[in-house]
């Protein structure tokens, strides 16, 4: 990982993880400056409230317009950058590759994502918390440890989560609600 | 003087009772454990405990979160020693000397020099705390709004610059905090900006929603979508640190203490920065070079003291000008401010014995981390090796329960879904963090100073550049720009080279 020369250490997110390719700080420069650009035009949208006697300076719009051009000059630096450093060459430049992010890593991002968002827009709110918190961890423990096992070891699998979900749902309502009186949803 | 050590014997006379010590106990236990817990860092510990310690007393819930924020820096180290992987951001430093000592067979040892490396490094920062708290809290005094404008867009670009990685892209995440931070009705006309005539966005983009989201989701999804992680459960030999690693490396131990400390106090610089720095330090001075990423004692000891020391120094700015001094302390600055404890120029004038309860606290929680250090080995090893699959749902239960705990607004769960997402993609994408939070929370300094300072002068931007604190902190700020531009840093260099000599910054 590393090597004990007179060269400083990696900077801490070299530790972590790899640069994006160049092309794809391309795409994200242009995501940014379209941002920015939107964020100039309502701003400048804003009223002034001058008509009402109020000091220029404090118009509401001041403040977010120099967000958008600072914002905008960012997005062109990194798009500049980005093509200097290869995005519009056959390939999109050096790609610092080794990402981990898989196929099956995918796989696992959109089921974590779509079981995140039923619990908090579909379950909350429609059922008791606790039986909301024992359904989303119940499910989300069977989803990402289901595997090809035989029936009995499945049989105890979905014990397993089942109690888990439930224990949870009892112990956060008892705690939060009980406990340090906070509102649940 | 006196005057000033009375105070900090009655804050710690305050805090001695049951119900106190009981607090200490478990918040540090806690901490620590969210500090182990790869995936879990001590920002997204100290978020969320703020939703959840609402309804308490202040005094109570802010000692919570400095035990929580104290535990969970050094809980991170565990996970670095035992698995080679960072338990927070703050100890990636740790796993480089760390992990080879635990794979030497000397994991108890690696603990041991973690546990006193920290101790002291904690120790040596809230010393400086009681120390220069009053005297810059006075300084603080002088600052007006073209100052605190520049306070602000400092802290941002410093964050970006330094915090490790893209230092564009970490402009550019601070500005988009900041932008984040001008939604909702601004303070002179009420004009509800960015709202799109809906009431909710009008209300404003919820602070710790927002932060609950950008660590605890974006962690959740960033767990679920990596590889597993597997633990090295070996033979654990004594956790006891030895007197003689201690007394051998004392230099290393002041160094790092002192350095932790500044990196603390300079807006927006948080834990990894002081590890990485002090790491660095410790090997440009040390006779044992060669040593180092192979299982360095003194290399573990100074990653170890930085980080630690850093705590104490990043409250340093959030009582004296309220601007945090890392990611987790901008969230105990906001539950500071939830709490209606309005830390600032201020507070030293006001209730100067706020910050002798502050040292109090970070010394129980100090010690509470020696006596954990010490003791909890084997539990810790444990809670490890749960599985993600079973952590990573409750860890989000509690997400959602924290983003609506404050406000009871079902639309703050929303916030914190999009700042998941937002938070997720801009990690793959590689855009650190920490000035995304302190863009958030030093928008609204930013927007009140900037507005205030230009309708006092009639629109007259020059005193924002000519006022001695305000001129300096400007060509500070364009410091730090210049410095992140590749070739321009050997370019500076050689100027002061050329020049007289003068101490680097930062």
């Amino acid at each position: 990982m590393t090597d004990a020369t007179d060269a400083d250490p990696p900077a801490p997110t070299d530790h972590i993880r790899p640069e994006p390719a160049p092309r794809t700080d391309l795409a994200t420069a242009a995501v940014i400056l379209a941002f920015a650009l939107t964020v100039l035009r309502m701003a400048i949208a804003m009223p002034t409230f001058t008509d009402r006697g109020g000091d220029p300076f404090t118009a509401p719009g001041i403040v977010p317009g120099f967000y958008g051009i600072v914002l905008a000059i960012l997005g062109i630096a990194l798009a500049a950058r980005s093509i200097a450093r290869g995005a519009l060459r056959p390939g999109g430049g050096y790609v610092a590759s080794t990402s981990g992010f898989t196929h099956s890593s995918i796989g696992r991002l959109a089921t974590a994502v779509a079981i995140c968002l039923v619990f908090s827009l579909g379950l909350i709110g429609r059922m008791p918390f606790w039986l909301a918190v024992a359904v989303f961890v119940t499910s989300f423990v069977l989803l990402f440890e289901w595997q090809d096992e035989p029936t009995p070891r499945r049989i105890r699998r979905i014990a397993t989560a089942t109690a888990l979900g439930v224990a949870t749902g009892i112990a956060v309502t008892l705690v939060f609600a009980k406990l340090f009186l906070v509102r649940l949803p | 003087m006196l005057e000033n050590l009375a105070m900090l014997g009655q804050a710690f006379a305050g805090f001695a009772n049951g119900a106190t010590l009981f607090n200490v106990f478990w918040a540090t236990l806690l901490g620590i454990i969210v500090g182990a817990l790869p995936g879990l860092t001590a920002t997204m510990g100290v978020a969320l405990m703020t939703t959840l310690t609402y309804t308490m007393a202040p005094s109570s819930a802010i000692l919570i979160l400095i035990c929580v924020y104290v535990g969970a820096i050094y809980g991170g180290s565990r996970s670095a020693i035992l698995l080679n992987i960072p338990g927070t951001p703050a100890s990636a430093c740790s796993t480089l000397d760390g992990f080879p000592l635990a794979r030497q067979g000397q994991a108890g040892r690696a603990m041991g020099i973690s546990t006193a490396g920290s101790w002291l490094g904690t120790l040596f920062g809230t010393m400086c705390v009681a120390v220069f708290t009053p005297t810059l809290g006075e300084l603080s005094l002088s600052f007006g709004s073209y100052e605190f404008f520049w306070v602000a867009v400092f802290g941002i670009v410093i964050a970006g610059s330094l915090s490790g990685g893209d230092a564009l892209k970490g402009y550019i995440a601070g500005f988009f905090g900041l932008f984040v931070a001008t939604i909702g009705q601004e303070t002179v006309h009420a004009y509800p900006r960015f709202a799109f005539g809906t009431v909710d966005l009008a209300g404003g983009i919820g602070l710790l929603p927002a932060l609950v989201g950008a660590f605890g989701v974006a962690e959740v999804l960033h767990v679920m979508s990596g590889p597993a992680f597997k633990a090295v459960a070996n033979k654990i030999d004594s956790v006891i640190p030895r007197v003689g690693d201690v007394l051998k490396y004392w230099r290393t131990i002041l160094r790092s203490g002192g350095i932790g400390t500044f990196i603390g106090v300079l807006p927006g610089l948080g834990e990894d920065t002081a590890a990485w720095t002090s790491y660095a330090a410790a090997r440009r001075a040390s006779k044992e070079k060669a040593k180092y990423g192979k299982g360095s004692v003194e290399g573990l000891m100074a990653a170890e003291t930085g980080e630690s020391a850093c705590v104490p120094g990043a409250i340093i700015p959030v009582l004296t000008l309220a601007v945090p001094g890392s990611a987790p302390a901008a969230v105990l600055l906001a539950a500071m401010l939830i709490h209606n404890v309005n830390p600032g120029p201020m507070l030293m004038v006001t209730t100067p014995e706020f910050v002798y309860q502050i040292v109090a606290m970070l010394v129980l929680a100090d010690m509470m981390k020696l006596f954990f250090g010490l003791t909890l080995v084997r539990p810790l090893l444990w809670i490890l090796l749960v599985p993600r699959e079973r952590l990573m749902p409750i860890v989000f239960v509690l997400c959602t329960v924290g983003a609506f705990a404050i406000t009871s607004r079902v639309f703050d769960i929303y916030v914190m879904l999009a700042f998941g997402m937002i938070g997720f993609g801009m990690r793959l994408l590689n855009f650190p963090m920490a000035p995304l939070i302190l863009g958030l929370v030093l928008g609204d300094l930013l927007d009140k100073n900037l507005l205030r300072g230009l309708s006092l002068t009639g629109g007259d931007p020059t005193p924002f550049f000519t006022r001695p604190i305000s001129a300096g902190l400007a060509l500070l700020t364009l410091a730090a720009i210049l410095w992140s531009i590749p070739g321009m840093q050997r370019r500076i260099v050689g100027l002061f080279r050329r020049g007289r000599p003068v101490a680097g910054a930062g």
